[in-house]
């Protein structure tokens, strides 16, 4: 079982760091830089977390348990204007990232008021690919009954944020409903909004949880960060993306950020140590955002093994 | 405490909670512009059934426009006038009100602060900005601020000493608005 922690520490001596992990057959899904201080997220099997925590404590480190780490969860609000944006939306999505999660905002064209709000398509397919999902609405109870039909055909588990208390029932295609958040101008500061975003982040691990149980059921054929391993050692362009994470994990594969219809050949020929390729046991598809390439793991039952 | 004499806020139905944070909205949005201590007393009136949002808010009495006096010190010298500026947020609009008024050639400037024209006619009472214009434009962007988003439907009506803002997702009618303006009288009046 692999164990998500976040690393922090000085850039001094952090390749052992990553050294170790590799050696203990774990993962570093992020690597952050920051002046003199560096962030790693890791998977560590969770037999040999002492070993690690050992290492970091020798080198005055700090490591904590990134709940939500090798997941991307996305931050839905009606528009992208002043309105909604920075102050709930940007607290919500910063806070996603320091538990761990890669956090994707998204402002709807037309998400706007109560009886013309709508969604297209697009929107709702890329919102598809992500793990989980974090609508932010205001303060009206009325207005967030009505919206629901924003979030009803959504696949993955919503969670959704309001002002008022609305009580679960009344909101049936919400996987969880987190109220005291609402339309606000100011940045969470005070003890009540911090502990409003300790409750978005539990509600979103209980999603992803759910999530997790439903592939367990059906594991897929291999761990999305082995392929990420294999995807970067193999196919090395991926090291020239722009993006600050060139491969994006999600709990059912990766998103590869590298143009679909240069790449998608490169990416079906990754082969694995036991001879197996990648286009072989997942689906390799052109992802809504921009034009990368989203890499979907088949579960076992379509493949009839696991490695 | 409101640093507005009154702030009322009128919503229908179950919404004490969407009443108090549209409260503690409408505070940080004025007061990020700077804007409420210039508001004597406001109403806010929603109907979320409608849905419909508005606003009604009496000005505390008039900002006089600026003058070149107020913003620096005018002092005549051997060829003309010498305006040395206090406040360099202002140069900008001095020196376009100057130039309007006398000529590039005559308007001299030798060092950041200070401006020397070459003429007789003193400059003191010369409007650098209109501040009211200047307000009344930041009140707008208030009020877009404040309305929820959907509301695009919107009219605005502002006078010196008051103003009436409307938004409503549905056309706004003389009939909606009168209702309205109802309400508002009633909150007055209460």
């Amino acid at each position: 079982m692999l164990e998500p922690v976040m690393f922090t520490g000085g850039v001094y001596k952090h390749d052992l760091v990553m050294e170790l992990v590799e050696d203990l057959g774990g993962y570093i899904l992020q690597k952050n830089v920051t002046q003199s201080e560096v962030i790693l997220l890791i998977l560590i099997p969770s037999e040999d977390m002492a070993i690690l925590e050992a290492l970091i404590k020798e080198l005055r480190g700090e490591l904590v348990r990134a709940p939500l780490a090798g997941t991307e969860v996305v931050v839905v609000t009606p528009t992208l204007a002043i309105h909604h944006l920075p102050h709930s939306a940007c607290d919500v999505a910063e806070y996603l990232r320091r538990h761990g999660a890669k956090s994707n905002m998204l402002g709807l064209a037309r998400g706007v008021g109560r009886e013309i709000a709508q969604i297209n398509e697009y929107e709702a397919a890329l919102i598809n690919e992500h793990d989980a999902a974090v609508f932010i609405y205001g303060n009206f109870a009325e207005c967030i009954r009505k919206k629901e039909s924003l979030y009803r055909n959504i696949a993955v588990p919503v969670v959704v944020t309001g002002g008022p208390e609305i009580p679960k029932a009344e909101m049936p295609y919400s996987f969880e409903y987190v109220s005291s958040i609402g339309r606000v101008a100011h940045r969470a500061r005070k003890a009540t909004e911090i502990g409003s975003l300790d409750r978005i982040i539990s509600a979103t691990g209980r999603a992803l949880d759910k999530t997790r149980t439903e592939i367990s059921k059906d594991p897929l054929t291999t761990s999305p960060p082995r392929v990420m391993d294999a995807v970067r050692e193999q196919v090395p362009e991926v090291l020239y993306s722009y993006s600050p994470l060139p491969i994006a994990l999600n709990l059912s594969g990766v998103r590869v950020k590298l143009p679909f219809d240069d790449y998608k050949e490169a990416v079906k020929a990754v082969t694995f140590d036991e001879g197996v390729k990648l286009g072989e046991i997942a689906a390799i598809l052109p992802s809504r955002m921009k034009d990368y390439i989203l890499v979907r793991i088949l579960p076992a039952s379509e493949t009839g093994f696991v490695f | 405490m409101d640093p507005m004499e009154v702030f009322k806020i009128e919503v229908t139905g179950q919404e004490e909670f969407g009443a108090k944070k549209y409260r503690e909205l409408i505070m940080d949005i004025l007061q990020d512009l700077g804007l409420i201590r210039s508001i004597g007393r406001l109403y806010v009136y929603i109907d979320i059934k409608q849905p419909v949002f508005a606003l009604y808010g009496l000005l505390r009495s008039g900002i006089p426009p600026l003058t070149v006096k107020d913003v620096g010190d005018v002092m005549k010298v051997e060829c003309g006038y010498q305006v040395k500026i206090n406040d360099e947020e202002h140069m900008a609009d001095l020196l376009k009100v100057l130039w309007a008024n006398y000529g590039r050639e005559r308007v001299e400037q030798p060092s950041r602060d200070v401006v020397i024209i070459a003429s007789d006619t003193p400059p003191g009472e010369l409007m650098v900005t209109d501040l009211e214009a200047e307000f009344l434009q930041d009140l707008t962007d208030a009020l877009v601020r404040v309305a929820p988003e959907g509301f695009r439907n919107r009219r605005n009506e502002m006078t010196g000493k008051s103003f009436f803002f409307i938004a409503a997702e549905e056309s706004l009618t003389p009939k909606l608005i009168t209702q309205i303006k109802e309400k508002i009288g009633e909150m007055e009046n209460a």
